[in-house]
C-alpha cells in the first residue's frame, strides 16, 4: 500500500499548484489551533491513502492516552513541504518530531532542520538517507514478502507455476517485498516463478497485466501481488478461478483486501498494522525526548490475514 | 518490441518497421508493431489476447477521443484523468452511498464531466488562461474533489453499471464496444458537425476563424465540455471494469491520452487530427504494453521501450509528412 | 572558398549559375527548367506573377527545397545546397519576406546569432559584438543602438537588420524577396542606396519585386519567370509594357480596368461619428450599392482600425454603423456578417486563411452556420459551393483538398475573397487587397470588384497604393491622424490632392480642441510616409 504513495508522486508537480493554496489554508488553520504548547510533531507524506490515515489514527490515539498534544501535517507527497513543516515543529518547540518521508533522500534537509534545533527525530515507514535520526519504525516488508511466499507455496501444494505482480518500479516497498518473496520462494523448489511484471500498485493495471500474463502462461497455480490493489485487479482478470483454482496472495490488509479474503477471491493477504506503527512512533518519540537509548530499527511485525481470521481485521 | 529490435535499429525487422511507418503513418506503425509482437510471442495473436488488447486500449482511447477535440483546436487538456476519476466516484457515491437510482447517478456522473469541461473551457475562453494552466488547475481540483467525496477509499460501483466492464455472450468485451461507439461519435463530431469544423478552424488560425464569424469563445466552451464528457465516460468504463470507483484511478492517464492523439498524427499546434488516428495511437500503446507483458520484459526496460516507441512513432510520422510535402 | 576570390570584385564574372532546375510538389510543377545567371556587381531582377516559381527558385538557392533535377553552380563548382548553413558557407544570403529575426533579442544579438564573438574564456564578448554590430548598422544607415530589442523596430528597420546580417556574413550573393513591399517611399530610397553600394562592392543581388518602376531604377538585367519556366532574359531598360507582356504572356490593356455602373444605388453602409479614443475620431461616411469607395491615407492614419471596428472585430466608444438603415451592435462580427459585411484583412496569412486547412474548408468557413443543419455540416454542399466559387475566381490549384499554404499570394487572396462571396457579403471591405500580388492577379481582382459592383454590391477599399486607389475607386476618402479629412472624386482625385490631404494636420482646421488629440496624432505620424 505504501507504493501508492510513490505512485501519487507521479502527479506531484501537477498537484503542487493546488497543494500550495490548500496548504496555505491548512497551515493557517493549524496555526489557529488554540495556541499553547505542542509536545510532538508528526509529518506525514500523504493522507490520501488509508495506510497513512491508519498511522495517523494510531498516533492520535496513543497521544490521547498519554495526554500529549500532537501536531500532524500532510505534505501531499511534496518533500519541500516537509521541510517547511519541520520548521513549524521546531518553532513550536516540540519535544520530538516524527517524519514519514515522502522520499528517503529528499527528507535529509527536513531532518537537518530538526537536528539544528536539537529536536530528536524518529522516522516512520521509510528511512532517511542522512541526518541524525533516532529510530526508523517500519513494517518488516522483507519478512512480509517471505511470509507471502511461504503462504502461496503452501496454498499451491508446494509445486506449480506462479506469477509475481511487482509494485511501482523503484519504490522501496516494491523492492523489499520483492526481495522477501524471491528469498522465500527459493525454499520451495517445486514452485516456479514463470513471470514477474510490474503493475504499479494500481488495480486497473493489475487487471490488465494479469490478463496479459494469462495469455502467455496457461497453467498458473498462484499469484503474488505486492499490494492488495493489484491483487484485486488480478482477481478480476482471473474471474471465478481466483482464490480457487488460482491462489492469490496479497500484501497490505486494506479494507477491500480483507473483504476479498473473506469472500474467498483472495487466498490471503499479509497485513501491515498502520495503527500499531502510529502508536509505536509516539512511544519511541517520547523515549527519544527523554534521552533514552534508541535502536536503529524498530520492525513492527506483519500479520497474515486468512479466511479463518479475516473477521478479526474487518471494519 | 523486443530488446533485440531496440538495440539494433539497422536489423531487418527494425528497417522494415521504419519503412512501414514511413509509408503508412500511424496505421503502418500499428501493423508493424503487431507483426513484430506476433513474431516474438506465439501468444500474441490469440483471439482472447487480441480482445484483451482492445479492452486495455479502451479507457485510454475514450479519453484520447475527447482530448483530440481539444488538441485539434490548438488547446490541451491535462485534466481528463482526474475528471474520469471524479465522475466515476460521483456515480458510485450517488448510487451506493446516497442510494440514488442508478440512471440518475450515471447522468450525474456525466454531468460532472461536462461541468468540469465547462470550467476549464470558461477559464480558457473567458479568463484567457493558457489551456495548460487552466486544465492543470482542474487536474488538481478534480482529483481533490474525488478524494473528498470518497474519503480516500474506493467505493463499490453499482452492479448494473458494472456490466459495461463485462462481456457480451461471454466473449465480446463491452469496453471495446463503448470504445468503438465513442470513436464513431468522435469521428462524426470532427468531420460533420459545426463544432467539429470550428475546432479545425480555431486550431488552424484562431484570428481568421474569429474574423470569419466563428464564435471562438463559445466553441471553446463546447470543446472542453466534450472532452469532459468523454473523460466521464472513460471513468465510468474504468470503474465498471474494476467494479469499484477509485479516487486515485487514472493518475497520469492524461499523458497516455495525449500521446495517443499525437501518435495518431495530430499536431499539438492544432488544426489537424483524426479519430481513427487517435484510436490507432491508443492501440499502439496497448499492443506495446501487452506485448511487453507477454515477453516478460523487465519492469525498468518496459518504461524505456514505451518512451522509445512514442518518440519513434511521432518522429517517423513527422518524417513521412515532410517527405510528402 | 568558391573560387570567387581569385578575380577582382568588379570583373562581372558569374557568381552563381542555375541550369535547368525543376521541382515538383504534389499536383504542382513549381519549377520546370529554370535558367539564371548572376554576375558579380549586378542587380538581377526576378520577375513573374505569383505562382510563377520565384519563391520556389530562391528557396532552392537558400537550402529550403532541393531541386528534382538541374544544376546549381557557385563560382566554378557544382554544389548541392541542403540547408541554410550550406547556403551561408557558399556565401548566399537570402532575405525572405518573413524575417528570420528573434524579436526578444537585441539587434546585435540577432546580427551575430549563432556566431557571437567570444572572449578568451569562451563567454560572449558583448563589447566586440556591439562594436561590430554598430559598424554593420552604419553600413545599412540604420540609426539605432545595437542594444535595441528587435521587437521595437519597424518593418523597415527589420529589413535593414536582415541586410546587415547578410553583410556580416560576407555574403557574395544576396537574394531579396520583395524587400520594398512593406516600405515607404523614403525607406525604399534608402534601401536602393544600400543596394547600389553593395553592387559597387561586387556583390551579386537577386531582387524580386512587383513594382515595375523599380526595375528600371535599380536593375541591370531581368529574368522573367512564367509557369515555372524562365521565359526571357532582358535588360532592365525594357519597357513596362514589354515586361508585363512577358510576365502574363499577353498584353494587359488597362492596369486599372474600373467600370463604373450607371449610377450609385441606395446607401448600403452608413457610418456616423465613429470614435475610439486614441485610434480614430468622429469618422462618418456612406457607401452606396454599386460603389467602390477608396480609403486612402498614411500608414497609421487609422484606416484599418476603422474597418475592424465597423466589422465588429474591435469595439468603439461612440458612433453608429448602419447597414440598410439598421444599426449594428458593437463588437459583434457575426451580426456584421449577417448584415452582409465581409472583411478581407490586410494580413492575409495571419488573419485571413487557415494555412494548413484545405481550400474547401477555407472557402466555406464564413458560411459554416448556413451549411449546418441541426448541428451537422452538409459537406457535399460545401464541396459544390467551394468548387463553383473557385472556378468563378479562376483559382490556380491542384484541387479543393490542396492546402492554402501551397498557393501563391494572388490565389490565396482569391480564396479569402471567395470566402466572402460564398458567405453572401454585399459590402466587401478590402484592406490592402493587392499587397504582394503580381500584376496579372491584381487585374483579376479588379475585374472581380467590377463584377461585384455591377451586381449591386459595394466595396470599401483601403489601399496604400495610390495609383490603385485612384484608379479603382469611384470616390476616395482620405484619413489622417484618425480623422476623415476629405473626400475626392472624379477629376479632383489626383495623387497630389490625396497626398495634400493625407499629410495635412486635421486639428488645425477642423478641431478647435486640438490639444486633446495631439499626442496620439503625433505618434501616428512619426515614421509614416506615403506607401
Amino acid at each position: 500500500m505504501r507504493g501508492r504513495a510513490g505512485k501519487a508522486g507521479k502527479g506531484r508537480q501537477s498537484r503542487a499548484a493546488a497543494a500550495a493554496a490548500v496548504l496555505t489554508a491548512a497551515v493557517a488553520l493549524a496555526g489557529c489551533d488554540r495556541g499553547g504548547h505542542t509536545d510532538l510533531g508528526l509529518a506525514l507524506s500523504t493522507m490520501n491513502n488509508p495506510f497513512f490515515v491508519g498511522i495517523k489514527k494510531g498516533a492520535q490515539a496513543e497521544a490521547k492516552d498519554r495526554g500529549l498534544k500532537i501536531n500532524i501535517t500532510d505534505a501531499q507527497n511534496d518533500p519541500t513541504q516537509q521541510i517547511n513543516q519541520m520548521e513549524t515543529f521546531t518553532s513550536q518547540n516540540v519535544k520530538a518530531a516524527v517524519i514519514n518521508p515522502v522520499d528517503s533522500d529528499a527528507a535529509v534537509p527536513a531532518v537537518g532542520v530538526a537536528n539544528r534545533a536539537d529536536v530528536p527525530v524518529i522516522s516512520i515507514d521509510r528511512g532517511v538517507n542522512g541526518g541524525k535520526v533516532g529510530s526508523t519504525i517500519a513494517s518488516d516488508n522483507v519478512a512480509g514478502g517471505r511470509l507471502a511466499a511461504k503462504t502461496l507455496a503452501e496454498a499451491v501444494g508446494g509445486k506449480g507455476k506462479v506469477v509475481f505482480l511487482e509494485g511501482q518500479p523503484g519504490t522501496s516497498a516494491a523492492r523489499e517485498r520483492g526481495k522477501g518473496f524471491e528469498e522465500g520462494i527459493r525454499a520451495f523448489p517445486g514452485v516456479e516463478v514463470v513471470a514477474r511484471q510490474p503493475a504499479d500498485f494500481d488495480r486497473a493495471k493489475g487487471m490488465d497485466v494479469m490478463a496479459n500474463m494469462l495469455q502467455a502462461h496457461h497453467d498458473i497455480a498462484g499469484v503474488f501481488a505486492a499490494n492488495d490493489e493489484m491483487a484485486l485487479g488480478a482477481a478480476k482478470a482471473l474471474g471465478s478461478a481466483s482464490g480457487r483454482n488460482v491462489k492469490v496472495v496479497a500484501f497490505d490488509g486494506t479494507p477491500d483486501g480483507i473483504e476479498g479474503v473473506r469472500n474467498g477471491t483472495l487466498t490471503a493477504t499479509v497485513a501491515q498494522q498502520p495503527e500499531l506503527l502510529g502508536r509505536q512512533a509516539v512511544d519511541w518519540a517520547m523515549r527519544a525526548a527523554a534521552g533514552k537509548p534508541l535502536p536503529r530499527e524498530v520492525k513492527v511485525p506483519v500479520v497474515l490475514v486468512t479466511r479463518e481470521n479475516a473477521a478479526r481485521f474487518a471494519g | 518490441m523486443s530488446a533485440e529490435v531496440l538495440r539494433a535499429p539497422g536489423s531487418a525487422p527494425g528497417q522494415w518497421f521504419a519503412r512501414a511507418v514511413l509509408r503508412n503513418g500511424p496505421l503502418g506503425g500499428l501493423v508493424a508493431l503487431t507483426v513484430v509482437m506476433a513474431v516474438l510471442s506465439r501468444d500474441f495473436l490469440g483471439g482472447q489476447n487480441v480482445l484483451n488488447v482492445g479492452v486495455q486500449a479502451s479507457v485510454t482511447a475514450i479519453l484520447a477521443f475527447g482530448v483530440t477535440f481539444v488538441i485539434v483546436s490548438a488547446g490541451i487538456d491535462l485534466s481528463v484523468g482526474s475528471v474520469a476519476a471524479l465522475s466515476a466516484t460521483v456515480v458510485a457515491w450517488a448510487a451506493t452511498s446516497e442510494g440514488l437510482p442508478v440512471w440518475l447517478a450515471v447522468l450525474l456522473g456525466l454531468a460532472v464531466g461536462v461541468v468540469s469541461g465547462l470550467v476549464s473551457g470558461a477559464l480558457v475562453a473567458y479568463g484567457r488562461l493558457p489551456a495548460f494552466i487552466a486544465t492543470l488547475a482542474l487536474l488538481s481540483v478534480a482529483r481533490g474533489l474525488a478524494l473528498v467525496i470518497s474519503g480516500g477509499s474506493p467505493i463499490a460501483f453499482p452492479s448494473s453499471v458494472s456490466r459495461l466492464g463485462d462481456t457480451l455472450g461471454g466473449w465480446l468485451p463491452v469496453p471495446v464496444l463503448v470504445m468503438i461507439a465513442m470513436g464513431a461519435v468522435a469521428a462524426l463530431v470532427l468531420a460533420r458537425t459545426y463544432t467539429g469544423r470550428a475546432m479545425f478552424a480555431i486550431g488552424g488560425n484562431e484570428e481568421a476563424a474569429r474574423l470569419s464569424g466563428i464564435d471562438v469563445r463559445r466553441r471553446k466552451l463546447v470543446i472542453y465540455a466534450l472532452s469532459g464528457l468523454f473523460a466521464a465516460v472513460a471513468g465510468i468504463v474504468l470503474a465498471s471494469r474494476l467494479t469499484s470507483a477509485q479516487p486515485q484511478a487514472a493518475v497520469g492517464y492524461e499523458l497516455d491520452a495525449i500521446a495517443a492523439v499525437v501518435i495518431g498524427g495530430a499536431s499539438l499546434s492544432g488544426g489537424s487530427g483524426k479519430a481513427s488516428g487517435t484510436l490507432i495511437g491508443a492501440l499502439i500503446l496497448a499492443v506495446l504494453r501487452n506485448g511487453l507483458n507477454l515477453l516478460s520484459v523487465s519492469a525498468f526496460w518496459q518504461q524505456v521501450a514505451t518512451g522509445l516507441v512514442i518518440a519513434l512513432a511521432v518522429l517517423l510520422d513527422t518524417l513521412r509528412r515532410r517527405s510528402t510535402r | 572558398m568558391t573560387g570567387v576570390d581569385d578575380d577582382g570584385p568588379d570583373s562581372g564574372h558569374v557568381l552563381l549559375r542555375v541550369e535547368g532546375i525543376t521541382k515538383s510538389f504534389p499536383g504542382v510543377r513549381a519549377l520546370d527548367g529554370v535558367d539564371l545567371s548572376l554576375r558579380a556587381g549586378e542587380v538581377h531582377v526576378l520577375l513573374g506573377e505569383n505562382g510563377a516559381g520565384k519563391s520556389t527558385l530562391i528557396k532552392t538557392l537558400s537550402g529550403v527545397h532541393r531541386p528534382d533535377s538541374g544544376r546549381i553552380i557557385v563560382g566554378r563548382r557544382e554544389v548541392v545546397i541542403r540547408s541554410a548553413q550550406d547556403a551561408e558557407r557558399l556565401g548566399i544570403a537570402t532575405i525572405h519576406q518573413e524575417f528570420a529575426l528573434v524579436p526578444g533579442l537585441t539587434v546585435a544579438e540577432n546580427l551575430f546569432l549563432g556566431r557571437q564573438p567570444r572572449t578568451a574564456l569562451g563567454l560572449v564578448d558583448r563589447r566586440a559584438m556591439r562594436e561590430r554590430a554598430a559598424e554593420l548598422l552604419r553600413r545599412v544607415r540604420l540609426d539605432v543602438s545595437p542594444t535595441t530589442p528587435v521587437a521595437e523596430l519597424g518593418v523597415a528597420g527589420l529589413q535593414m537588420v536582415e541586410i546587415a546580417k547578410a553583410l556580416g556574413r560576407d555574403a557574395r550573393v544576396l537574394i531579396m524577396d520583395e524587400p520594398t513591399a512593406v516600405l515607404t517611399a523614403e525607406e525604399v530610397a534608402t534601401l536602393f542606396g544600400i543596394v547600389r553600394e553593395l553592387r559597387a562592392s561586387g556583390v551579386g543581388i537577386v531582387f524580386i519585386t512587383h513594382h515595375l518602376e523599380e526595375i528600371a531604377a535599380l536593375g541591370d538585367r531581368v529574368t522573367v519567370l512564367r509557369d515555372g519556366r524562365s521565359v526571357a532574359e532582358v535588360p532592365a531598360s525594357a519597357g513596362e509594357e514589354e515586361l508585363i507582356r512577358l510576365m502574363v504572356g499577353r498584353d494587359i490593356a488597362e492596369q486599372y480596368p474600373r467600370e463604373r455602373p450607371a449610377g450609385p444605388g441606395a446607401p448600403l453602409l452608413r457610418v456616423r461619428g465613429l470614435t475610439r479614443a486614441g485610434a480614430f475620431e468622429d469618422v462618418g461616411f456612406e457607401v452606396r450599392a454599386g460603389e467602390v469607395v477608396g480609403l486612402a491615407g498614411l500608414v497609421g492614419a487609422g484606416r484599418t482600425e476603422v474597418a475592424r471596428a465597423l466589422f465588429g472585430v474591435d469595439r468603439y466608444d461612440a458612433g453608429t454603423v448602419e447597414v440598410d438603415g439598421t444599426e449594428l451592435p458593437r463588437g459583434d462580427v457575426r451580426a456584421a456578417m449577417r448584415a452582409g459585411l465581409g472583411l478581407v484583412p490586410e494580413d492575409r496569412k495571419g488573419q485571413g486563411l487557415l494555412l494548413d486547412a484545405s481550400l474547401r474548408d477555407n472557402l466555406t468557413l464564413a458560411r459554416l452556420d448556413r451549411d449546418t443543419r441541426a448541428g451537422f455540416v452538409d459537406r457535399a454542399a460545401q464541396r459544390r459551393e467551394a468548387a463553383s466559387v473557385a472556378e468563378r475566381l479562376k483559382v490556380r490549384m491542384s484541387g479543393l483538398e490542396q492546402s492554402a499554404r501551397t498557393l501563391s499570394g494572388g490565389n490565396q487572396q482569391k480564396i479569402v475573397i471567395g470566402k466572402w462571396l460564398l458567405a453572401g457579403a454585399r459590402l466587401l471591405i478590402l484592406d490592402e487587397p493587392t499587397r504582394g500580388i503580381d500584376v496579372g492577379a491584381k487585374v483579376e481582382i479588379y475585374r472581380l470588384v467590377n463584377e461585384l459592383t455591377a451586381a449591386g454590391h459595394a466595396v470599401l477599399m483601403i489601399s496604400s497604393d495610390l495609383p490603385e486607389v485612384l484608379g479603382m475607386s469611384d470616390r476616395v476618402l482620405v484619413m489622417a491622424q484618425g480623422r476623415l479629412v476629405g473626400e475626392l472624386s472624379g477629376e479632383r482625385a489626383t495623387q497630389d490632392a490625396v497626398m495634400e490631404l493625407a499629410v495635412r494636420s486635421p486639428q488645425a482646421d477642423r478641431d478647435p480642441q486640438a490639444d486633446r488629440n495631439t499626442n496620439t496624432g503625433q505618434s501616428a505620424m512619426e515614421g509614416s510616409d506615403v506607401g
